[in-house]
């Protein structure tokens, strides 16, 4: 076997040991690519800023600790973005175990914007039923969550929700999706109540939602860390998705890298069968 | 009798959802729901079914001492400790994911958090694996897969139009090679003249197509995603929603079985 | 004074920016519900609204109370909990940021109430009566004898390759459910093949290995390999400990299924069902110990992982389609065939459709688009 073959048939665990490596490397050192937003994330960015003060918005966490290297950054750039425009926040989860994250982030960014509990946001909690939350949450939204918070506080004594009776008083609702809740979101939410919808998706699950965008019913559709990064910049406030950009981008290289040597490996070994 | 009852509740179950499908009024709007809830509960009393498997077979094993036997018990020491846990700090805390909830501050965001993670993580490498095993230029249609799913992997990256230049200019000079080595096995003229046409060919669009990738790299990636990817997905879509509704039929009217042997 | 009398006048007569104000029974529901739409004058500053207040009045002369304060994003409002039978009006009061407000004209009396027909289904219900008709068709076809073939499929033929290959190098096979419910068709589907699994595991005598997600999906999984190796007879082979729950975690599962690969080294392994993530993990451990591994999903985000990782993947309805190929029941042979039919109706359908879309844009005759709103769904 000569080198040149020898590259159809490197072994898997060098591969894992490059890969590592590459990943690594730009965050050990921060290494940083600029990089213009996309389209459609400015589009998701130029709706909620057009959200007059004081309306109120749902997030809905439909992921777990899974996917949290590519929707947290993502959801603490949009709160950053809710916050720093005065927009009331009702965080719930369609999946139980991704509560606590949606939690962990809105409390952080809360403080960094002197936010209140109970008056600037509210977390609704996890009921299960999926399509049967969407469309309760369409006819009675606080009576979905049986008129209380995730740690059963009355939510009639909370100025958060004031006025709030159903979708017709939320100017939004960003669904954070590691699944496939984001097409109930659009099939039922959109459909039957015609609330304004704007999805964050891994990027393996935002292809899946790109119809719901070119039928109108989804505002924008952010796809996977790179419209994290993109929403950083956006919001002017760095953080993991902005570090994280580097090593997915020379992971990318690193994988064709991989393709390339595979083929002339391939070819060179068809070669010498032929002969 | 064995077979008709269970049947029979599937026909009926099965049939009312269907009509209650197309009509709102009460109280066939509220058959699905009612159905789903009755679902949930049952569902919830076959997870007894679950914990029962789970502690016998790992219980088992430790008993006979099979291989491996450890991790049965880590299993089972994991599951009390946790469900353990987790009352214990509902109870105290009023919600498991309380702020103040240790469940959630030690359990959650350091165990759990980081294993789950950690298993998504090991992706990254089976698809770099996977990727280099399974992206051979074999045929036709598989290079054209190769090739698509290099500029969509480039266009999603900052800089990918920068890597573009290296992997066009590689990939024209490995179709150079390949065809050289053909022609050493072509004997007909015209198979020669046209081999020779397509590396003329290639070297010659290499630029413009480099050229015009670099500069539009991006749309073009949107392009491919929105246009040629969609269609082959809507098209198993639709596939899948009639075999879907095929399935259904066939249970709905007790022809297919095979799920309650 | 004099001047704050003629600047409220002149509020008094600013122009309301809502237009289009229309109420009424909100379609296709229970009852109890009544629907308000509105736009917003193209030439109305909405920048001067500071919100809008909907008031609902509930009998002739008694004053109006305030359903819920919205804000100038809103275009519609169902307003619900009402009683059916009983006239509604409304009427939108549009508050300015100086405090001024603004009403509209009161709508006329709007009487909620419940429907037997659901309008926006009227497609779905001909699609179902057409795919019943063809279906009965089909079926009086397979009752008279006659013979119904459906196409070869590569990775349903290579299942008892895998079964006896499994067996020569004396291993056991795996079969993974993937993370569906006993609701999901893709888990039924998983389960008709694992009963043909099982049958030629029995054969064979080779031991079948099925860890599961779901506590339903395994009650169900084990009466299945239970028939299998009583069909096949020999049901003193059968292991129920065999097919047992591991976790219902996504990625503890995937842990699971990775940890019985390495340690038991499975000849081959069957990835039959709904997969999301873990797909890929599980396929590529399976490889690494040299398995024979057949795919099958309805999961299309998953497809091209377990196509790049796996020797033979059934694709979507290739999987649904198993248990009528494997079983060869002319009934559900039948019903196969039906799809297939219906399929050549829709694929005219498309091209019929896209024919007028096309026509209608390139014209600008909005007239000829009329299929996105005769297939509207909801």
């Amino acid at each position: 076997m000569n080198t040149f073959e020898k590259l159809a048939q490197i072994d898997r665990r060098i591969i894992y040991l490059i890969l590592f490596i590459v990943v690594a490397i730009p965050f050990l050192f921060k290494v940083q690519i600029s990089m213009k937003p996309t389209s459609d994330v400015v589009e998701a960015y130029e709706f909620i800023d057009s959200i007059p003060e004081g309306s109120a918005v749902i997030i809905s966490i439909d992921y777990d600790a899974s996917s949290m290297p590519e929707l947290q950054p993502m959801l603490e750039a949009i709160l950053r973005h809710l916050f720093s425009r005065n927009i009331r926040v009702l965080l719930m989860s369609q999946w139980a175990l991704g509560l606590p994250l949606g939690q962990e982030a809105i409390e952080q960014v809360a403080e960094e914007y002197d936010k209140k509990y109970g008056v600037d946001y509210v977390v609704l909690g996890y009921r299960p039923g999926l399509q049967a939350v969407i469309i309760n949450m369409g006819r009675d939204l606080p009576a979905t969550f049986d008129n209380v918070d995730y740690k059963n506080r009355p939510l009639k004594d909370m100025p958060v929700m004031e006025g709030i009776k159903n979708y017709g008083n939320i100017a939004v609702i960003i669904g954070l999706e590691a699944g496939s809740v984001g097409d109930l979101w659009a099939q039922f939410a959109n459909s039957r109540y015609g609330v304004k919808l704007i999805l964050g998706a891994t990027a393996v699950v935002a292809p899946d939602l790109y119809p719901y965008k070119q039928a109108g019913q989804v505002v924008a559709i952010l796809g996977g860390l790179r419209a994290a990064a993109d929403y950083e910049t956006l919001v002017k406030h760095k953080g993991a998705a902005t570090y994280g950009m580097a090593s997915q981008a020379f992971v990318h290289f690193l994988i064709i890298a991989f393709i390339i040597l595979g083929n002339i490996g391939y070819l060179a070994s068809r070669r010498k069968r032929r002969s | 009798m064995k077979r008709e009852i269970p049947l029979l509740i599937t026909f009926i179950a099965g049939f009312l959802i269907v009509v209650a499908l197309f009509i709102p009024h009460p109280p066939f709007n509220k058959i699905e729901e009612t159905f789903n809830s009755w679902y949930i509960i049952v569902a919830g009393f076959t997870f007894i079914l679950g914990i029962d498997s789970l502690i016998l077979h790992n219980w088992e094993k430790i008993r006979r001492r099979s291989e491996g036997w450890p991790f049965a018990l880590t299993v089972i020491l994991s599951f009390f400790i946790t469900l353990i846990w987790g009352i214990v700090s509902g109870v105290r805390t009023g919600h498991i994911f309380s702020t103040n909830s240790t469940f959630r501050n030690y359990f959650y965001l350091y165990i759990y958090v980081p294993l789950q993670a950690t298993m998504f993580a090991i992706l990254s490498f089976f698809i770099a694996s996977a990727a280099y095993r399974a992206f051979r230029a074999r045929t036709l249609n598989a290079t054209l897969l190769l090739l698509t799913a290099s500029i969509v992997m480039l266009g999603r990256v900052p800089l990918g139009n920068v890597a573009l230049i290296p992997v066009i200019s590689i990939a024209v000079l490995m179709l150079l090679w390949v065809l050289v080595d053909e022609l050493k096995y072509v004997t007909s003229p015209t198979q020669r003249l046209i081999y020779i046409g397509i590396a003329v060919v290639a070297v010659v669009a290499a630029f413009p197509i480099t050229k015009f990738l670099y500069h539009n790299l991006s749309p073009v990636t949107d392009w491919i995603m929105n246009v040629p990817q969609m269609a082959a997905k809507r098209g198993l879509f639709i596939g899948l929603a009639l075999g879907g509704i095929a399935v259904s039929l066939r249970i709905i009217l007790g022809i297919e079985q095979s799920y309650m042997s | 004074m004099y001047g704050l009398t003629i600047f409220m006048t002149l509020l008094a007569f600013r122009p309301s920016p809502v237009v289009n104000f229309k109420v009424v029974d909100n379609p296709n529901d229970g009852g109890g519900r009544i629907l308000i739409t509105w736009d917003y004058a193209p030439d109305a500053d909405l920048s001067e609204v500071d919100h809008l207040e909907l008031l609902r009045i509930d009998k002739p002369g008694e004053g109006a109370i305030v359903v819920t304060r919205l804000s100038t994003v809103a275009r519609q409002f169902t307003d619900s909990g009402l009683k059916n039978g009983k006239p509604y009006r409304y009427f939108l009061r549009v508050w300015f940021k100086d405090g001024s407000y603004i009403d509209t004209p009161i709508s006329p009396p709007v009487v909620p109430k419940a429907q037997w027909f659901h309008t926006k289904r009227i497609v779905g219900l001909v699609i179902l009566v057409l795919y019943g008709t063809l279906l009965m068709i089909f079926l009086k076809k397979a009752k008279r004898g006659e013979e119904l073939t459906i196409r070869p499929i590569a990775g349903l033929q290579a299942v008892d390759d895998a079964v006896g290959r499994s067996t020569e190098m004396g291993r056991p096979l795996l079969f993974v459910l993937g993370l569906g419910t006993i609701s999901d068709l893709a888990t039924l589907a998983g389960l008709a093949i694992l009963k043909r699994v099982a049958m030629k595991a029995a054969e064979y005598e080779t031991d079948i290995i099925v860890p599961c997600f779901d506590p339903v999906v395994m009650a169900a999984a084990q009466e299945t390999v239970k028939q299998g190796y009583l069909e096949a007879g020999r049901p003193d082979l059968f292991n129920e400990k065999s097919v047992y729950f591991l976790t219902q975690d996504q990625f503890g599962y995937a842990a699971g299924v990775d940890g019985i690969i390495m340690r038991q080294k499975p000849g081959a392994i069957f990835l039959q069902g709904a997969f999301f993530a873990e797909s890929l993990i599980i396929a590529e451990t399976g490889h690494s110990v040299g398995a024979i591994q057949i795919a099958g999903t309805s999961s299309v985000t998953q497809l091209p992982f377990l196509i790049a990782a796996t020797d033979y993947t059934l694709i979507g309805e290739e999987m649904y389609a198993a248990s009528a190929y494997l079983s060869r029941d002319p009934n559900s042979l039948a019903t196969i065939k039906a799809e297939d039919w219906m399929k050549v109706i829709f694929i005219v359908l498309i091209l019929i459709a896209v024919a007028f879309e096309t026509a209608s844009a390139i014209t600008g005759n909005k007239s000829l688009s009329i299929f996105p709103k005769l297939f509207e769904f909801n």
